[in-house]
């Protein structure tokens, strides 16, 4: 379908790879379709793009690519709303956030969003330990914001 | 809402396994404990208003060149 979005003018995305919300984005309770859009394979981060709304679109994170200890736990009965069967068709998706001042980017590794990649189901947990940082700050040297 | 007056040591209880105690009340602060099985969720609520706050500000950071920090960030991502 053809989607015309803020950030990426009218784009062109394959129905197969919208993700449902099976629970909501905190705060964005009525956008349940969302597109991952990759720009770069060799990008860190992704986009994640609201159907709905073409004005809303979210940076997001691999966050086991920034937190080497991360070990999500999640609860059966999520595992059973995603319909997960197998670890293999989940992605984990840290939203993240850019300020400018101070330039820092932080991830939420507390809530990160659960996709069942084979399903495209998704929901953003909040998981039960409370060590996990909803402003978890990445150590970076950012020029130019 | 309903509302309940209860006493130090009181109990709540909702449903069939979730039971809410009053242990102690000092000043303006009330612990509270929560027995709960262990599939229940429970959580402060802040923690849900950090997290709209967060997932706000994310959708809100879009600045020029953010294309260019995130496509180039492979590599130099050090987390603290």
């Amino acid at each position: 379908m053809e989607l015309k979005t803020t950030r990426f003018g009218t784009i062109n995305i394959d129905d197969s790879h919208i993700i449902t919300m099976r629970g909501p984005v905190l705060g964005f309770e009525k956008l349940r379709r969302f597109v991952i859009i990759d720009r770069n394979e060799e990008a860190a981060f992704w986009w994640l793009q609201s159907v709905d709304d073409g004005d809303i679109v979210f940076v997001v994170v691999n966050p086991f690519l920034i937190k080497e200890d991360y070990q999500p736990e999640l609860q059966e009965e999520d595992i059973k709303l995603l319909e997960i069967e197998d670890d293999s068709e989940t992605l984990l998706l840290g939203i993240a956030t850019l300020n400018s001042h101070p330039p820092e980017i932080t991830v939420n590794v507390r809530a990160p969003l659960v996709v069942n990649w084979k399903k495209k189901l998704g929901k953003q947990i909040v998981l039960a330990d409370n060590s996990l940082e909803v402003q978890y700050r990445l150590q970076v040297n950012i020029k130019g914001i | 809402m309903l509302i309940l007056t209860r006493k130090m040591g009181e109990v709540i209880t909702i449903g069939d396994d979730i039971k809410v105690i009053v242990l102690d009340i000092k000043g303006r602060h009330v612990r509270v404990g929560v027995e709960a099985p262990r599939q229940t969720k429970v959580y402060r609520e802040e923690i849900y208003q950090m997290i709209k706050d967060q997932n706000q500000a994310s959708s809100q950071s879009h600045f020029n060149h953010i294309d260019d920090i995130l496509t180039n960030f492979k590599g130099i991502i050090k987390s603290t």
